[in-house]
């Protein structure tokens, strides 16, 4: 684990070799087919954003491969750089160098970057408005259907009927409950709220009465034999046991979460980052409409990054 | 000497809808206080059952079964128990699990004080340098002499053990023996243990008295006493003729139990 890696596996990488590919692409003429005045010289003035960006990636990646301690780090920042280049390669070869695409509706890498750089302050608003619904949905589920799983996995009787109508209306796809929220309640806030919640509920609600169920039989005999008492019977020993479960269960919930957010907030939203994607692609404007698609990219990416650290640390002990 | 244990008649049938299993019919025995009875006998004859009754794990169906003559309810902390394997929470590091342990029997006691006597034991055992460390970091005899620790430090005047040393591969068992009998004969009050194997040299070794049950339904096919001096040294032990003497009556008790059965089942058929 801790041998040094040689200075030649951290500088001679694949992802250095694409990166000089994507600066020797951007000597190529851009495609002439439909260039007029105004638009080359916006391609032109782009393609720096997208250099100033790669380089930045590059930086980066040259700082990380030069301190990284471990070898699998150093191979996933080459690799995620890698894959980075191979899509700004792509990208770039498809609309401002060949125009295989509209670039109406696909405009290239840099301006994208440079729409990205002027909407930075309405779309961290977005961004925050998103997260803290999915933040009220999803903890709201989590406080609610965890102490009640807990509750009715533990009973014998009820436990399987639990079991049953959890499966029962965890199967109904959570989009429907979208119109009925919408007829209900008095604001969207609260409806994207309430949904996020019910899709949330039922994964997390079954997942903790799984992992009661799947309990192995000693951890139990073990804990009784040693007198644990009743309350802490519940918390030291049934929640920390269901614990794999219940992760499992959440983040289910959580991918759910973002799916419904995003489809609530193309419906009837005033903010948010789905609004923003349904409101610039329904104004035409497709460079907006991309840059929303690839920042709600991101902001899921790291919440699942973030919660599978958690997630690690909380089952540090398997 | 008074009776720790009193088991009488006892019966234990597993009710599952339709056919019902006798596991116990009519088990009968006593244990002296400060006694280490091993309880022998083939598999599925019923000794994890015996044992889970003296634990108050599982109920039974006829009999009684007496702790210091007390009707048993249910577990009690005045009983500990060492199981096969995976007893240790995972969740919680070595020394945790046998202060978990400790602090159901100390409430209220500071932390400090709990620790302490968690780290006294895991001493005892020779782990006070995994003491961190998370029971699947830790090999199977590790994990089974974490479990003796906790079971230990809560100072129980009974000790239950199902086969603690089954998972174990041969060298650490015999290791782990030593180690058991050194802790035992160690406690100021020696411990009564009712240990279950299918291993007749562990049960030899370690016993004051040995007890075999029939094949399954079980009840008291041989109650023996091994006479053997302590402190026991294993080589001097094996070496001696009584010892093969013992060891081959015991043997063919086993073994011959076997037969007769057999016998008698062709003879149904
Ligand atoms: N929970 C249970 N429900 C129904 N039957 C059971 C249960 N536990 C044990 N039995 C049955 O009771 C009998 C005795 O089982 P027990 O586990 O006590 O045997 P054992 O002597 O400990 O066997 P082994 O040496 O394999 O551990 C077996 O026939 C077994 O099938
Ligand atoms: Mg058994």
């Amino acid at each position: 684990m801790n041998k040094k890696i040689p200075l030649k596996q951290r500088l001679f990488r694949i992802s250095h070799l694409l990166f000089a590919v994507f600066l020797l692409i951007q000597i190529l003429p851009p495609a002439m087919s439909k260039i007029r005045g105004k638009t080359e010289l916006a391609i032109a003035d782009s393609a720096v954003h997208a250099v100033v960006f790669m380089a930045a990636v590059e930086i980066m990646l040259i700082a990380v491969s030069l301190t990284v301690k471990k070898r699998e780090t150093l191979v996933l920042f080459s690799d995620v750089s890698a894959f980075v280049y191979i899509v700004f390669i792509a990208w770039t070869l498809a609309t401002a160098k060949f125009n295989f695409i509209s670039e109406q509706l696909f405009p290239p890498p840099g301006i994208v970057l440079r729409q990205v750089i002027t909407d930075v302050t309405p779309l961290l608003g977005h961004i925050s408005a998103s997260l803290l619904l999915i933040a009220k949905g999803f903890s709201l589920a989590c406080v609610t259907a965890i102490p009640l799983g807990l509750v009715f996995g533990s009973s014998a009787r009820f436990g399987t009927a639990a079991s049953m109508v959890s499966k029962f209306i965890g199967a109904i796809p959570p989009v429907v409950y979208i119109p009925y929220g919408i007829a209900l309640l008095p604001t969207f806030k609260t409806v994207s709220a309430m949904v996020i919640f019910l899709a949330s509920f039922w994964p997390i609600f079954g997942g903790t009465m799984n992992g009661i169920m799947l309990i192995d039989r000693n951890i139990v005999n073990s804990a009784r034999t040693l007198g644990v008492r009743r309350v802490s019977m519940l918390f030291d020993i049934t929640l920390n046991a269901a614990l794999p479960q219940i992760l499992l269960g959440a983040s289910q919930a959580l991918t759910v979460s973002f799916i419904l957010l995003t489809s609530a907030e193309m419906i009837a939203a005033r903010n948010g980052l789905g609004y923003y994607v349904k409101n610039y692609s329904d104004l035409g404007n497709y460079t907006r409409t991309i840059v929303g698609v690839i920042v709600i990219g991101i902001v899921i990416s790291l919440v699942f990054f973030a919660f599978n650290r958690l997630q690690r640390f909380l089952l540090r002990w398997k | 000497m008074k009776n720790k244990i009193d088991i009488s008649g006892l019966i234990v049938e597993y009710g599952e809808r339709g056919g019902k299993n006798l596991a116990l019919d009519g088990v009968t025995f006593s244990v002296p206080e400060g006694q280490f009875v091993s309880v022998v006998g083939s598999s599925g004859c019923g000794k994890s059952t015996l044992l889970y009754v003296l634990g108050g794990l599982c109920g039974f169906t006829g009999g009684t079964v007496l702790i210091d003559g007390k009707p048993v309810t249910g577990p009690g902390s005045d009983r500990g128990f060492v199981f096969q394997q995976y007893s240790l929470f995972p969740w919680m590091t070595a020394r945790k699990n046998v202060m978990f342990g400790v602090a159901q029997v100390r409430r209220g006691y500071p932390r400090r004080e709990i620790r302490a006597v968690a780290d006294e034991y895991l001493n005892k055992v020779g782990l006070t340098n995994a003491a961190h460390r998370y029971p699947s970091r830790l090999s199977g005899g590790m994990q089974q002499r974490v479990a003796i620790a906790r079971t230990l430090a809560m100072g129980a005047d009974v000790l239950l053990m199902d086969e603690p040393f089954g998972a174990v591969d041969a060298k650490n068992r015999v290791l782990l023996q030593e180690l058991l009998l050194d802790l035992w004969s160690d406690e100021t009050k020696r411990k009564t243990v009712v240990f279950v194997t299918h291993d007749l040299d562990e049960a030899i070794f370690l016993s004051d008295r040995i007890i075999m049950l029939t094949d399954s339904p079980g009840s008291v096919y041989l109650d023996i006493a091994v006479e053997f001096p302590r402190p026991r040294y294993r080589d001097e032990m094996m070496k001696s003729i009584v010892y093969d003497d013992f060891r081959r009556t015991l043997f063919a008790d086993f073994f011959g139990q076997k037969e007769k059965k057999i016998e008698r089942d062709s003879f149904i058929i």
